[in-house]
């Protein structure tokens, strides 16, 4: 099968490789109708995250139809259109019987790659690194799923293949973070991040009943999409972000921060500058501009509720949560226990994730899709591939 | 001399515990199966398991070498399983599993133990060094994939189909 292969920094390629089979009784092999870019590709892309090896497929935002199934697979069948989260969970561990799915104790097929650097081994994760389990990703035409009873669900009539695969990753890391706001009445919501995430995260707080949604991103095209979904918009370059949050909120500041930027955050002045010298010496790989916008703009007490990816950042103002007594939530999604009612949400067009979908591409032109992306040109949010046609 | 053996012995033992959602005695039942062995040591060494109880170990070594030894269980009660290598072992060894009942509804404790005792001719040589992994890592990844297989009935892996090429190296 032809699939986009990760050969070293910033060198990707569409190549041959092996189809992938059955491994394990409770494996599906799907053969993939869309698959997307996410932010977090990136970090892979530019060598910001190690234990890439050459020749790694790319991709774990997908979805697409089964087309073989293992033997203990019982809740889906040859020929359904599924959606899979991008982490891989067993459904039987104490983590995923508590909702915790990211945190999956029993799919990671290399956890001494990764239990000095976290502590404990997390769920192995498609295309993400052989610290994260090495599996092969979805920017293929066919893509191997493990525990498919737990990690596949179907999409119903009326959820277009585009508005399912968001649902992949985008679109429950962002509810997920709005979630973690345990949003109440009156509630205001800023979020750092108009990408497709941010953009999830704009209506998943809009759905779970904030008073008012406020978007942070420098870009216009971006900023125009917040403003679509019914967001307040604040555009990072014009305004002192702290300041004007304080100004719409009649000074209490919002009740819960959401950071879906991540450790590439864009910013300006002095700050800015430290944090680029800093990741260019590899001294430190986050910049980190959104997170300290936040904890400083989040109302005393609220909640600060962090998606963005990160790896290591020194100077955290710690000393600034504490004083301000702010709650932080923090996971890789739970995507498992969001996605049942985000397909339903999608069905009743409350949630409209195909929204992302500004740029298509074939699997062979998937490089210079993520070049677009990467570089944001022609307003691209999101590259979409189409690895099952020519 | 006595700094060289307490290092070597550090070197040549190792502990790892995890928490299993299953009570004890399935566990015990799951671990004692042969083909239970075979699997959950695969990353370490070729382990056949005979209708007596007894193992056949192959070892890997680093540049291909091979290490070979018979284990048979010495102990088995509520709590402990226990084993050791006979005579004729190329590096001597024993291992102990423990259970105990975890607090709340968190299932089972598993702290799996096994020292090495390197034979006269590389006395003082680091245990880790005649294996491909750290015994460290041979009972951590033994217990990780013992939970998997108690759990879900499969072991997780990629193999024959990793993300990267065959020969893929890390850039």
């Amino acid at each position: 099968m032809r699939a986009l292969c990760w050969n070293g920094v910033n060198d990707l390629r569409v190549e041959t490789v092996d189809d992938p089979e059955i491994l394990n009784p409770n494996d599906v092999i799907l053969k993939v109708r869309l698959s997307t870019t996410c932010g977090s590709d990136l970090h892979l892309i530019d060598g910001l995250i190690p234990t890439m090896k050459a020749g790694d497929v790319l991709g774990h935002e997908f979805m697409g139809e089964i087309v073989d199934v293992g033997r203990a697979v019982t809740k889906v069948k040859r020929g359904d259109r599924v959606v899979v989260p991008s982490f891989i969970s067993c459904g039987q561990c104490w983590y995923c019987q508590h909702d915790l799915y990211s945190l999956c104790d029993t799919t990671h097929p290399k956890p001494e790659l990764q239990e000095p650097l976290l502590g404990y081994p997390t769920a192995g994760i498609y295309a993400y690194s052989h610290a994260f389990g090495g599996y092969a990703g979805a920017h293929a035409e066919y893509v191997r799923v493990p525990f498919a009873n737990t990690d596949c669900f179907v999409v119903p009539d009326g959820v277009s293949d585009e508005a399912a695969l968001f649902i992949s990753d985008a679109a429950p890391t962002g509810f997920m973070g709005a979630d973690f706001c345990n949003i109440q009445r009156g509630d205001v919501v800023a979020i750092w991040g108009c990408g497709g995430v941010g953009l999830m995260a704009q209506q998943g707080a809009m759905i779970l009943g904030a008073e008012r949604v406020i978007a942070i991103d420098r870009y216009p095209e971006r900023l125009a999409q917040a403003q679509a979904f019914g967001a307040i918009t604040l555009d990072y370059t014009q305004v002192d972000v702290v300041e004007a949050l304080k100004e719409l909120t009649g000074g209490r500041g919002p009740d819960a921060c959401i950071d879906a930027v991540g450790m590439e955050a864009g910013g300006t002045g002095l700050q800015n500058a430290y944090d680029r010298v800093k990741q260019a010496l590899y001294l430190e790989t986050d910049r980190g501009t959104a997170l300290r916008q936040a904890i400083l703009a989040v109302r005393k007490g609220g909640t600060l509720s962090i998606l963005g990816v990160y790896g290591v950042m020194d100077k955290f103002p710690l000393g600034v949560l504490m004083n301000k007594g702010v709650t932080v939530r923090t996971a890789q999604q739970h995507g498992q226990a969001y996605v049942p009612r985000l397909l339903e949400h999608a069905q009743r067009g409350e949630l409209t994730p195909a929204a992302l979908a500004t740029h298509h591409f074939s699997l062979e032109e998937s490089p210079t899709g993520y070049h677009m992306f990467k570089h944001k040109e022609d307003g691209c949010l999101r590259a979409v591939f189409s690895p099952s046609t020519a | 001399m006595s700094d060289l053996v307490s290092e070597t012995s550090l070197d040549a033992a190792a502990e790892a515990s995890l928490t299993i959602g299953r009570p004890a005695e399935e566990l015990r039942a799951l671990w004692l199966r042969p083909d239970t062995q075979s699997r959950i040591w695969a990353d370490f060494a070729d382990v056949t398991v005979s209708a007596d109880g007894s193992a056949d170990w192959t070892a890997r070594g680093p540049a291909g070498g091979e290490y070979r030894w018979r284990t048979s269980v010495q102990d088995i009660d509520q709590g402990l399983i226990r084993w050791s290598s006979g005579k004729g072992a190329d590096i001597a060894n024993t291992g102990t599993l423990a259970f105990q009942t975890a607090p709340g509804d968190r299932g089972t404790e598993l702290h799996l133990g096994v020292r090495f005792d390197p034979p006269g001719g590389i006395v003082g040589e680091a245990i880790g060094k005649l294996f491909h992994i750290v015994p460290r890592e041979i009972v951590s990844k033994a217990l990780y994939r013992f939970r998997a297989l108690a759990m879900t009935g499969e072991i997780p892996t990629t193999d024959p189909q990793p993300a990267a090429r065959k020969g893929g190296t890390d850039r």
